[in-house]
Order: structure tokens, then C-alpha cells, then sequence
């Protein structure tokens, strides 16, 4: 191939966090050492190394704070850094991304303002997640700004068999804005799933949903109840949607790209086929 | 550092999703690219098309029909754009050659009622040849659900014993992409490629015997690889998926089961009862 002029180190950079941003679920340790050794420079590997960051906040990663777990995500940042916030326990702690870890672990005061409606949709989602997550992973965090009430509702659950080859997580984040004095509020949902198979290949699903929609909201225990009734039929719908493109796509679309047998029901006669040809060659020369 | 590289390399490949395979590849070889011809070698891509200038007919480029920047087209047995020296097979393996393109076709053409196909041979230093069956077959677009299959078949052939016998060893490859978009789910892809390797040894009269066992080989291999594709695909994706979250209430599900239990330890009491 022509072209391998070598490339400068910003693009050496770009590509290690591409390549570190892609990583499946569960495979960010394996990531990272493949693009060390392929870099070879760790000081590159430094430079790409900002984009963790951004790769444990878009995938909800796990972290148990004082044995607990919590999520690290872009809501739960101190400093865009390494600093993050557990909502549930209103505790602040810095985060390894590489050994998954948190350190410095101290309380924090709680934004007051908007404690009550975060508190309430915390406790009408624990019994939702229970009937539907088998290994969940919430935070729910509040903010008052200018009489504008902010929640946001980060839920994951993820199951890891590497030893079987195959990975998977269930994400989904759900913004609820709405004045203090109540009313309407306005709820963004963005729902995703990754699953990958790696035994003898590489098979990935990669799906994700957007919803909006106006729920009630007059007060926290109301305000929760119809929040987390808008989240569960949401995320209802879209499992069975997808389940039901699985049934289209294996009975239809699989099935038109390759025949089971062909349509003789019957393996080929590889004798004949060739025959054929030889009887061709005959005609084409007659 | 190299070999070691390499192994990193393709752990990458094997696990970014490979919907993104064309890019990362890419970006992969720029990175190192002392790995360029090993990485082209072995990782498969999605088969592209492209027309025959000579006979219009379309034909399947891969690494095996490529030189430098030119593919050879399998219907004139000449490169795209023209390169001097460009290598060809001996006349002995380019009639063969066209044997296979031939019956290829028509098993295309049964299997798959559509698509397009190419087969590439080659002369080895050992004595043997080589060959690459490639296979694409893109869904209908306008329907609401895209997809698309991309067969890539490597078999190495050796005669033996006065060439009353053949070794073959194969290496096969499937793509197979989904592709859906529809308000109730979003976007969902659902994509990849699985491999699986065979070897057989079989009785050859004469060179067209290498078509049948090639062929037979390839059918029972594809069939194979078809039927797991369905399997992890719309099996084993699907049910990690439905355990990341629960298709049914999990605390109604608990319920049933312990209703279920005691059911069955009642019945089995009265059973002990009835039989004394």
C-alpha cells in the first residue's frame, strides 16, 4: 500500500483514544493495554489517557465508594477530572480508572435545594429496578438553578462472562426539569444496550433509543411515581421492540440473504455442477 | 515487539465494534504501520465491488486479487487501474480459476438467489496452490430492515502420493450485518463475523476433481457457520440483552417460582401418601 508516511503525534494520540473511547463494556482494561503496546510511547499513552474521562462517564461505570456501589458519570464530576460524587451517600472521592477504584473518600453537603424531589424519585425507582434489573446500578442527582429543578436519573446494569466470551450492559439516563413551585415537567430519556460475543469472532449489538415527554409533577411522592412510571414504560417498550426486531430479522431478512439449503431442499451434486460446465465449454466451442 | 504488537493488534480487531472495522483498520495500519501486509492479510473486511472494464461483469476485491493498488478482475484475469508485472497465476491454475468462478456462480446462485461471487487462485512455493471464494449478497434496502452477507473462503490445497490424494485446509469467514431503524426501537445494529477452520483429505482424478471437494468442503462449511450465526446471533445476543434487564417483573418471576416449588413439594407428599 502506498501512503505510510508517518503520522504526527496529535494524530498518534487521536487514534489511541478512538481506538480506547470504542471499547465494549467491560473490556476497557484489555483496550488499554493494546493500544500501550501498539503505541509504544507511554508518553502518547499519557496524552490519550485524558480521554478516560470521557470513556467511564459514557458507559455509567461501576465504583464501589465505602462498599457500596455508585456511578461515575458526567453529572457525578467535581472537576472534569477525577474527582466524582455519589449522590445516594452524598459522598465526594477521586477515581482510578484503571484499577477501578476510589480513594479519598469524604462527606459532602447536599445541594438542599432540590433534595426532596431527587430523594423522591431515588426511593420510587429502588422498587421499579428491583422488578426489572437483576444486578442494577443507580444515581440520581439534583440541582436547584434560577427556580429550575434538575434531575437526572443514571441506571446500569451489566453482566460480564469473559470467561465465555461475551459482554453486556443496559444503560439509560433520564433528565427531569421542572420549576420548584411544580407543575410540568420535561423528561429526556436516552436508552442504550451493548452486548458483544467474542468466541471465535466478533458480534456486537449496538442499539439506542431517545424519548421525551411532558410528565405531572405537583408534588415529590406524585411528581416521583409519575416519573418512574414514564421510565419503566419507556424502557419496556423499547426491550420489546427490540425483541421483536430479532424475530423480524431472523425470520425475514436472515433468511432472504442465505438459503438453509437450496430450494431443491437437497446438498449440490458437485459432480453435476461440473459436468454442466464441461457440457458449456463444448457448446461454447461448437 | 513486533509479534507482540501483532497479537495487540488483532485482540483490538476482535473486540471494537466491528461495524467501525473499515476505520479502525485504517487507523490501526497508520498507527503501526509496520503491521500494514500482516493486518491486510488477516483481517477480513466487507467485500467491495467493482466492474470489469473488459466484460462489465462485477467481481470482488480483497487482498487476494490485490497488488499494490491495482485488483485484479477474476473475468479478464487483468488489474484495475494497469500495472506492469502484476501477478498472475500459472495458465494451469487460471484455468482452473475459471472452473471455480464458474461453479461458484451456480452455487450463488441456489444458496444465495442473488449476490455477487469471485474466486481467486494463486501458485505456492510448496508446490500446491491456493485459493480465495468470496461471496456477497446485500439485502433489499427499501425494506425496513437492511442487511447483508460477506462470505470470505481461504483453502490451501497440497497434492499427495503421485497426486492420487489432496490435502485441503480451509479457512472460512462470515459478515453478516443488520442493520434496523423504526421509532418503537430506535437503531439497532447487529453485526460481525465469526470464523471456523476444516481440513479433509480426498481422492483427485484430475484438477476438476479439486472443484468438487473444494466445493463440498465450502457448502458444508458455510451451512455450518450458517446455522451458529443464527444461533449467536438471534440466540445468544438476545438472551444477554434480556439478562441485563428482565423482560418479565424479576419479583413477580420469584413469587412463581417459590408458588412452584411448594407445588411440587405438596404433590410429591401426596404421591409418598398414595403410594404407602
Amino acid at each position: 500500500m502506498s501512503g505510510l508516511e508517518e503520522i504526527s503525534e496529535d494524530e498518534r494520540v487521536r487514534i489511541a483514544s478512538d481506538f480506547i473511547k470504542a471499547a465494549p463494556p467491560g473490556e476497557f482494561k484489555e483496550v488499554v493495554n493494546d493500544v500501550r503496546v501498539l503505541l509504544a510511547n507511554d508518553k502518547l499513552l499519557t496524552r490519550a489517557s485524558s480521554v478516560f474521562y470521557d470513556y467511564a462517564t459514557e458507559q455509567f461505570t461501576t465504583v464501589k465508594v465505602d462498599g457500596e456501589d455508585t456511578l461515575i458519570t458526567k453529572e457525578g464530576s467535581l472537576d472534569g477530572s477525577k474527582r466524582f460524587y455519589d449522590p445516594k451517600n452524598s459522598k465526594s472521592f477521586t477515581y482510578n480508572y484503571l484499577k477501578n477504584e476510589a480513594t479519598d473518600v469524604e462527606e459532602e453537603e447536599r445541594d438542599s435545594g432540590a433534595e426532596k424531589w431527587r430523594e423522591a424519585i431515588q426511593t420510587a425507582l429502588k422498587s421499579y429496578l428491583d422488578e426489572f434489573f437483576p444486578a442494577h446500578v443507580t444515581a440520581v442527582y439534583g440541582k436547584l438553578e434560577d427556580d429550575q429543578v434538575t434531575i437526572t436519573v443514571c441506571i446500569e446494569d451489566h453482566k460480564y462472562n469473559p470467561n465465555n466470551f461475551w459482554n453486556g450492559k443496559w444503560k439509560s439516563k433520564w433528565e427531569i426539569k421542572f420549576p420548584t413551585a411544580g407543575g410540568f415537567a420535561k423528561v429526556d430519556g436516552a436508552m442504550s444496550v451493548q452486548v458483544h460475543y467474542y468466541e471465535d469472532g466478533n458480534v456486537q449489538l449496538l442499539s439506542n433509543k431517545k424519548v421525551e415527554e411532558s410528565v405531572q409533577i405537583s408534588s415529590p411522592s406524585e411528581g416521583a411515581n409519575n416519573v418512574v412510571e414514564f421510565i419503566k414504560k419507556s424502557e419496556t417498550d423499547y426491550q420489546l421492540a427490540i425483541n421483536e426486531n430479532y424475530t423480524s430479522m431472523s425470520n425475514t431478512t436472515f433468511k432472504a440473504l442465505r438459503r438453509n439449503l437450496p430450494i431443491t431442499q437437497t446438498l449440490i451434486d458437485w459432480h453435476k455442477l461440473h459436468g454442466f460446465q464441461v457440457g458449456k465449454d463444448i457448446m461454447n466451442k461448437s | 515487539m513486533n509479534g507482540q504488537q501483532l497479537d495487540c493488534a488483532l485482540d483490538l480487531m476482535r473486540r471494537l465494534p466491528p461495524q467501525n472495522i473499515e476505520k479502525n483498520l485504517s487507523d490501526l495500519i497508520d498507527l503501526v504501520p509496520d503491521l500494514c501486509e500482516d493486518l491486510l492479510a488477516s483481517v477480513d473486511q466487507p467485500l467491495k465491488i467493482s466492474k470489469c472494464k473488459k466484460t462489465g461483469k462485477d467481481y470482488l476485491l480483497c487482498d487476494y486479487n490485490r497488488d499494490g493498488d491495482s485488483y485484479r478482475s477474476p473475468w479478464s484475469n487483468e488489474y484495475d487501474p494497469p500495472i506492469e508485472d502484476g501477478s498472475i497465476p500459472s495458465d494451469k491454475t487460471r484455468k482452473f480459476e475459471k472452473e471455480a468462478n464458474f461453479a461458484f456462480d451456480m452455487y450463488r446462485e441456489q444458496y444465495f438467489e442473488g449476490g455477487i461471487s469471485s474466486c481467486y487462485f494463486w501458485d505456492q512455493d510448496n508446490g500446491g496452490f491456493a485459493g480465495a471464494i468470496l461471496i456477497k449478497k446485500t439485502g433489499d434496502g427499501s425494506k425496513k430492515f437492511r442487511g447483508a452477507w460477506d462470505s470470505i473462503h481461504v483453502v490451501e490445497v497440497q497434492e499427495k502420493g503421485a497426486g492420487r490424494n489432496a490435502h485441503y485446509k480451509l479457512i472460512s469467514t462470515v459478515m453478516l450485518w443488520l442493520h434496523n431503524s423504526r421509532p418503537e426501537s430506535g437503531t439497532m445494529d447487529l453485526g460481525g463475523s465469526l470464523s471456523r477452520q476444516a481440513e479433509k483429505d480426498a481422492p483427485v482424478t484430475d484438477m476438476s476433481s479439486h472443484i468438487v471437494n473444494i466445493g463440498q468442503m465450502v457448502e458444508k462449511m458455510e451451512n455450518s457457520i450458517r446455522s451458529t450465526l443464527d444461533t449467536i446471533y438471534f440466540g445468544r445476543t438476545r438472551d444477554i440483552m434480556n439478562e441485563t434487564r428482565s423482560l418479565v417483573d424479576l419479583k413477580g418471576k420469584e413469587k412463581m417460582d417459590k408458588v412452584n416449588r411448594q407445588l411440587a413439594t405438596a404433590l410429591a407428599e401426596k404421591n409418598k401418601k398414595s403410594a404407602q
